[in-house]
């Protein structure tokens, strides 16, 4: 087993040195086929782990880092599978997208190669135990993820949000630095184990924050989400599907991670983590409702499932906290089940955001409309992700959404007055998420594919390849099997959240398991729907292949001469509701008013942009302050290597002379 | 099963009693009770006319739609008798289902690429959404105030003792009534007899429906009143015998119709952006009810 978990790290070595050396059109399947051994190799591992087999092992790591303790147990092994179910659907897909084009090889090499290294670091996150080496791969998985964004470079936009993603990203590492040094002084290691002890006798509240930060700007709980939104959007199709799929995932699992060491104080932070998800869902819908760039929609669309995701963690910390087994079940349960079903639907989406992009060549929704009778097949791809993502039955959203809300309804019976009424507001926010979400995605849907065409596109588009779309049915695959079997993957979630607790062992509560035969029934009750969408079908079908069959222009409401401009458009369908959110949805105009004598106006234009909340009301302001207050120091900065060089030795003179003097050691 | 019966035999009168209720209220008499079926079943013997712009998204929505009302359907007990579907947590089941109708519903009407539909369409989603919490609000507080996550246990545990929980009742009741209005877009939100496109909500998504599917949608109405009308119902049944809660079913089926009926006679409809407003005073009563149900249960104070 340990050789597994050594060799995923050789395949990956060996890979990115031969995408290097092979010709141009070998290179996608290169890193196809060192994403699959990789997938093969640490997927043999996490189902060796879900059935018992706990694998780890301590190598030494020189003075530095001491023992470094590598552990696949079956919180790592449930996020291993979901990273690996992605890159693979991921690699494939991208081998398709890139094709058409016509990227130099020397791109296509950085790109690949950095695609191996991004789900290896990805993989060695969930497996490594120790604080400094965690910090390490972190690093390199955030790198590799910005560069994989910025694979368009000749743009200026994307270098841009890609720097901005940069900085973002380190600014999390900086709070997770801060979070193991503060561990490490405390205990004098860096070992995860090293949290038992310390969450053990001391107050839980301010180190698990700190993780919380660090790991939340990961994921895009808000005011920390805009990293999130530059790197999306600016990423390649397949990139971002990872990125949004996955990588914010593993924020969550940092969470999660942290989260089984703690000890006490769950109340607190359970109360915590509860009221910024359901802020952060809100917030996240909110504006993923009024935006019309697809891909800016669907970022946005992530940090409301996280919020939806970290919902299920307060309520389990909640259930920690008060002694209640179910809360505790549900909540995890259903937050690890969400983090499968949101990878599922969000690559997904991410994918046929992508074909249209492809085709069309913009995400701006208002220039498509009608697509789906020219890629019938990628609209129904996203049609179908877009009602799991809404959390509809049929499909798999449901099922976690279901658990959520169950754990949110048992809550309210929990004989405590502040957690009642804390789920019964949060019962109220995740239903108007949920009632948000069928706003957005009829929305885009709608405008994208349906209807008939905004504006003629350059090129007029067509259907994806085969190579495209086999992944997407793939994950569609998975998502079905999700809703007709629920009942085996939450099985296999409550004994990951079963092995979660140190020490003490939680056993599944009698109310847990009867929801695993109430998911079963739930996907009969789905399976019902379906027949009897297809019996009234049928009927419809007999019935109608007889009659008559007009086929006539759209009633235009007596209006002779529509045209295709007639149409709603996205923006008008979430007017009404951006403007009664206007305190939160900022939205910011540029036009030339008429002036007094102007009787016949000439042409003129006028835009209309939504900012982000936080980005625009408080980051802004600050960085703009900073730059202000750092343009006195200019004179620094001034471009003569003099300078510099005068800089460099007036350092090492204040150095030596303080040492001297015994100033600092 | 015995709810399924019911809920399908109240929903043949429901919609004509309104419709006669309005007629007299006005100083006409009206046609029949039983007109707004017969004029279903003259919709499906007819051909369809479809727009040229529409997919098979259009074609598939009305069968979803009802499909999506008639599961719910099933999920509704009576009195002491489980609805055909009844589990822990079946109205989180009940709401989603009819979500997935509406998303239907929504994009048929996207789907003609018409603007007055996507108008319709846009503002039906936003009042259902606002809809949401006052239904799952009430919910949870019946949750907590009987112990129970199904419908059917809850019901049939809602005893009405203290005179407290019949105000309780009473105001779910109103909270009902209201998500009914909102579901089938009914008058102090939506007119369904204008004949101004720019101010329907409902009916102005159905412009370009023909024939079966329009007939489906229809029914899918009527239904979704009995619906609502046998939840209100059970809310005040409790455990009372068969023989007299039979009769008073369909009594009180009557009762809210001719309820509806008034309220449309005698109310104008609010101003679209109002609506908004209006509804959130829905979930204001449900957070009432909660406290209500705080307060019976002993935990607050």
């Amino acid at each position: 087993m340990i050789e597994l978990i050594n060799s995923s790290w050789i395949i990956a070595f060996f890979a990115m040195v031969a995408i290097y050396f092979v010709p141009a059109k070998m290179k996608a399947h290169t890193a196809a086929l060192a994403v699959v051994a990789n997938a093969i190799v640490t997927g043999w591992l996490a189902i060796s782990a879900l059935t018992g087999h706990v694998v780890s092992f301590v190598f030494y790591g020189g003075n530095l880092f001491g023992d470094v303790l590598v552990r696949v147990d079956e919180l790592s092994a449930w996020f291993l599978l979901i990273i690996n179910f992605t890159c693979l659907t991921g690699v494939f897909y991208g081998s398709g997208y890139l094709k058409t084009s016509d990227s130099s090889p020397k791109k296509l090499n950085l790109h690949w190669i950095l695609f191996v290294l991004f789900q290896l670091s990805m993989l060695w996150v969930c497996m490594v135990q120790h604080g400094l080496v965690f910090l390490i791969i972190w690093e390199v998985m955030s790198l590799s993820s910005v560069l994989l964004v910025i694979f368009d470079h000749n743009n200026p936009k994307i270098i841009k949000a890609g720097i901005s993603y940069l900085v973002q990203m380190h600014i999390s590492i900086v709070f997770l630095t801060i979070g193991f040094i503060w561990l490490y002084f405390q205990t004098g290691s860096f070992s995860f184990d090293a949290f038992t002890g310390y969450f053990g006798s001391n107050s839980n509240v301010g180190l698990f924050l700190v993780l919380f930060i660090g790991f939340g700007l990961k994921a895009g709980f808000i005011p920390l989400h805009s990293g999130l939104l530059q790197g999306d959007p600016a990423a390649p199709s397949h990139i971002a599907g990872i990125m949004s799929g996955v990588l914010v995932k593993l924020g969550i699992y940092g969470i999660f991670r942290v989260a089984s060491y703690l000890s006490s104080d769950y109340l607190l932070l359970g109360e915590i983590i509860l009221s910024v998800s359901v802020a952060t869902g809100l917030f996240g819908i909110l504006n993923a409702a009024v935006h019309r760039n697809l891909k800016k929609m669907l970022a946005y669309c992530t940090i409301e499932n996280i919020g939806t995701i970290g919902i299920g963690i307060g309520i389990g910390l909640i259930g920690l906290g008060n002694n209640t087994p179910v809360l505790y079940y549900l909540g995890f349960g259903g937050a690890l089940m969400h983090v499968l079903n949101h990878s599922l639907f969000k690559s997904l989406l991410f994918f046929s955001a992508g074909s249209v992009a492809q085709q069309a060549h913009t995400s701006d929704m208002e220039k498509l409309g009608g697509l789906i009778k020219k890629m019938p097949r990628t609209g129904m791809v996203f049609l179908i992700a877009a009602i799991g993502i809404c959390g509809l039955p049929p499909f798999n959203g449901f099922i976690s959404e279901f658990l959520i809300y169950s754990g949110l309804i048992e809550g309210v019976k929990i004989h405590d007055t502040n957690e009642m009424i804390l789920f019964s507001v949060s019962l109220a926010g995740l239903s108007v998420i949920g009632g948000l979400s069928i706003l957005t995605f009829t929305k885009s849907f709608g405008t994208v594919f349906l209807g008939t065409a905004r504006k003629q596109l350059p090129v007029e588009p067509h259907e994806v390849s085969l190579q495209m779309l086999i992944p997407q049915y793939a994950i569609i695959a998975l998502m079905i099997s999700v809703a007709i079997f629920p009942g085996f993957y939450l099985q296999v979630i409550g004994n990951v959240i079963m092995s979660l607790t140190k020490g003490v062992i939680i056993p599944q509560p009698a109310g847990f398991t009867n929801y695993i035969s109430i998911l079963q029934n739930i996907s009969n009750y789905s399976i019902l729907f379906i027949c009897i969408v297809g019996i009234f079908w049928g009927i419809r079908y007999k019935l109608l292949s007889a009659r008559s069959k007009v086929i006539q222009p759209t009633w235009g409401c007596a209006y002779a001469a529509p045209t295709s401009k007639i149409q709603y458009t996205g923006k008008s369908f979430s007017k009404t509701l951006s403007k009664m959110f206007n305190f939160i949805v900022i939205e910011r105009k540029q036009y030339t008013e008429l002036k007094a004598g102007e009787i016949f106006p000439e042409e003129r234009k006028h835009a209309s942009h939504y900012h982000d909340f936080f980005e625009f009301r408080f980051i802004h302001v600050i960085t703009n302050q900073l730059v202000y207050a750092a343009n006195y120091f200019k004179f620094i900065q001034n471009g003569r290597i003099q300078s510099y060089v005068l800089y460099g030795i007036v350092f090492i003179l204040t150095i030596f002379i303080l040492t001297a003097f015994n100033i600092i050691i | 099963m015995l709810s399924l019966l019911l809920i399908i035999l109240a929903a043949t009168f429901f919609t004509g009693i309104i419709i006669r209720t309005k007629s007299v209220a006005s100083g006409r008499k009206g046609p029949g009770v039983f007109q707004p079926v017969k004029d279903v079943i003259r919709l499906f013997k007819k051909g369809a006319v479809y727009s040229e712009t529409t997919s098979f998204v259009f074609r598939l929505a009305p069968t979803i739609y009802f499909a999506s009302v008639f599961v719910a359907m099933l999920v509704v007990p009576f009195g002491q008798s489980k609805g055909i579907i009844s589990f822990n947590g079946d109205f989180i089941f009940f709401a989603y289902i009819l979500g997935i109708g509406k998303f239907f519903s929504i994009i048929g009407a996207m789907d003609t690429g018409n603007s007055f539909e996507g108008m319709g369409a846009s503002r039906e989603a936003l009042y259902s959404m606002f809809a949401e919490p006052a239904f799952f609000i009430l919910m949870g507080s019946l949750a907590l105030l009987t112990g129970f996550t199904s419908f059917q246990e809850i019901f049939s545990a809602l005893h009405l003792g203290s005179s407290i929980s019949y105000a309780l009742a009473v105001m779910a009741a109103f909270v009902f009534l209201m998500i009914a209005m909102i579901e089938n877009s009914r008058m102090p939100l939506d007119d369904p007899k204008t004949h101004l496109e720019l101010t329907m909500v409902h009916e102005v998504m159905i412009l370009d429906n023909s024939g079966f599917d329009l007939g489906l949608i229809f029914t899918a109405g009527y239904l979704k009143f009995a619906i609502y009308g046998a939840i209100i119902f059970n809310l005040f049944s409790g455990t009372i015998a068969y023989q007299y809660a039979i009769p008073m079913f369909f009594g009180m089926q009557a009762f809210l119709a001719f309820v509806v009926g008034m309220i449309e006679s005698f109310m104008a409809r609010f101003r679209m952006n109002h609506n908004a407003q209006f509804i959130v005073v829905l979930s204001s009563v449900s957070l009432l009810i909660f406290f209500g149900a705080l307060l019976v249960s002993g935990k607050f104070i």
